[in-house]
């Protein structure tokens, strides 16, 4: 990481195309406590992200999973104060040197309670859209252009002359949503992208993400429902009280017993232990599904 | 039953909304936009049916004011921060039976008890908007049990919960039942109907889909595909197995072992 850890200052960043240029996001032993808060919301957290990568971060209340979020975007502690130890670098950048918004060009965060994204500034469904590329100086033909498209592949066309305000919580949330898409970010924050639609719609918001995927964009994604995570994201980053206690594929963080007592245990690991078969156990319907047949046949 | 919103969008088309709720623990699902969270507000008054009527407990709705209604009903809203305004997590969960004029041991007993139900022994004074989105959501649902009504109405109560938090849920509505409550969850999370709730009523496009057990409720994929809803994990197991009506972790068990 050259000479300059801890101090983030100066001109001796590697050069691009060296040391970081394949990294999206890193944190380096990333201490965190808000303002006035009495004890670290995240400790010594290290973790290294690859462009391209989808990764879920999941754990109990208070795992500091929120947190992750608002450090890799900035938030903390340009907007939120309180005090940061370590180093929190994003598409190259230490994350001290730049301001939120412009930080927001490049790298999109999608709130849990997608109220909070709105921007109040706008009455109409499309107009909000288009805020955040507007705001950023994008000329009106491409904004136009990139609202459709957003709009389109979140499924609220028909939503366009609607004010925001009147939005049921799942149609609240595809619209914050598109606003972060029309941004053409590299890199997508999403704090549990679902959690307010039904499950066709949440269907229908995986493969936009799939796709966004194949495309190259890098995703760090807070989800609960374990299943998914282990259907969707190829590695899962566990955490409990703001430490990483797991980080690799999904069948060998499940497989852990520190996972399993303190996170939680995707439902196909779960049956596999109770049936009594022996480990490692499944964490996705396929493979259950092949180890508990072969048990039946 | 009939209901539009002001501007006309008319939520449960012709004929109308014909539907009873038993006792016990019953799941309300279907897709965004189905009429769940409508039909709710309906059953605790806020909103007042413009054809038809609502009866809850023996009562008709309409005929009631919003605060008798919350004598017999117990209502946590989707989205928390539409519910919380106190300064303390105790003062909040309080609040109903204070309201409600109950006596000072009721207030007493249905405090601590939903304060105990719901995790929240220890965190009385913290004040809730310090409080994380889930422990915010328990609040809302504290608040909701503490008059201790004959009625509660949980909407999207897992929403936002950790794995530990649903089993407390879990356990919370089993509860509610043995105390002869009646329970209505809405909800998205069908592992969560599979588990928790004996029946289930699949609304979709303001029309009744499905009422009745809910071991029978996905037997029918295109109703379930129609309601944008999908069937529990291990009823996707379950049915790669060729082992039937498995809606819960113990039914593929205890099917999978014979």
């Amino acid at each position: 990481m050259g000479p300059d850890r801890g101090g983030a200052r100066g001109d001796r960043r590697p050069p691009r195309g060296v040391a970081l240029s394949s990294t999206s996001l890193v944190f380096e032993n990333v201490s965190y406590a808000y303002e006035e808060a009495a004890r670290e919301a995240v400790s010594d957290l290290s973790l290294s992200i690859a462009v391209g990568e989808w990764v879920g971060v999941t754990g109990p209340t208070n795992a500091g999973k929120s947190t992750l979020c608002l450090l890799a975007m900035g938030l903390a502690p340009h907007f939120f104060g309180g005090r940061l130890k370590g180093r929190v670098v994003v598409l190259e950048k230490d994350s001290r040197e730049l301001s939120v918004i412009q930080r927001s060009a490049e790298v999109g965060l999608l709130f849990q309670n997608p109220f909070t994204q709105i921007s109040g500034a706008r009455e109409r469904v499309d107009d909000e859209v288009g805020f955040g590329p507007e705001c950023h100086g994008v000329s009106r033909l491409e904004v136009a252009a990139r609202v459709e498209e957003a709009m389109a592949l979140v499924g609220i066309s028909q939503l366009a002359a609607r004010h925001p305000m009147d939005l049921s919580g799942g149609q609240l949330q595809r619209l914050a949503l598109a606003g972060l898409l029309a941004m053409r970010p590299k890199l997508l924050l999403l704090d549990e992208p679902t959690s307010q639609l039904d499950p066709a719609g949440t269907a229908a918001i995986f493969d936009v993400l799939a796709g966004l995927h194949a495309s190259g964009i890098t995703i760090v994604m807070v989800e609960h429902r374990l299943e998914t995570l282990c259907e969707l994201c190829p590695r899962v980053v566990a955490m409990v009280a703001g430490r990483i206690i797991a980080d690799g594929p999904p069948d060998d963080v499940f497989n852990r017993e520190a996972v399993q007592l303190r996170v939680g245990s995707p439902v196909f690991t779960r049956l596999a232990r109770e049936a009594g078969l022996s480990p490692p156990w499944p964490v996705r319907l396929r493979d259950a599904t092949a180890v508990f047949g072969r048990r039946l046949a | 039953m009939r209901f539009a919103y002001p501007g006309g969008v008319e939520v449960y088309p012709e004929p109308g909304l014909t539907l009873t709720l038993g006792s016990g623990v019953t799941a309300l699902v279907g897709e965004n936009g189905a009429g769940k969270t409508t039909l709710t507000k309906l059953l605790i008054g806020l909103l007042r049916p413009s054809a038809g009527s609502v009866t809850v407990a023996g009562l008709e709705v309409a005929k009631i004011t919003v605060a008798a209604m919350a004598r017999t009903v117990g209502y946590s809203f989707q989205n928390p921060d539409d519910q919380l305004f106190e300064r303390t997590v105790q003062a909040e969960v309080s609040f109903g039976p204070r309201v409600l004029r109950r006596s000072a041991e009721g207030i007493e007993r249905g405090v601590a008890w939903a304060l105990r139900a719901c995790g929240l022994e220890g965190k009385e004074d913290v004040h809730p908007h310090d409080l994380g989105l889930s422990e915010r959501k328990w609040v809302a649902i504290a608040s909701a049990l503490a008059g201790e009504p004959a009625v509660v109405v949980l909407d999207e109560p897992t929403l936002g919960q950790d794995y530990p938090s649903r089993e407390r849920l879990r356990s919370l509505v089993r509860e509610l039942d043995d105390r002869g409550r009646s329970v209505l969850v809405v909800t998205h999370d069908m592992d969560f109907v599979g588990e928790a709730c004996p029946t289930a009523v699949v609304l979709s496009h303001g029309r009744v889909r499905y009422s009745g057990p809910t071991s029978k409720a996905f037997a029918d994929h295109s109703v379930i595909q129609e309601a944008g809803l999908e069937p529990p994990h291990v009823d996707s197991l379950a049915r790669m197995l060729g082992l039937s009506e498995c809606v819960s972790e113990a039914d593929v068990l205890s099917a999978w072992r014979r």
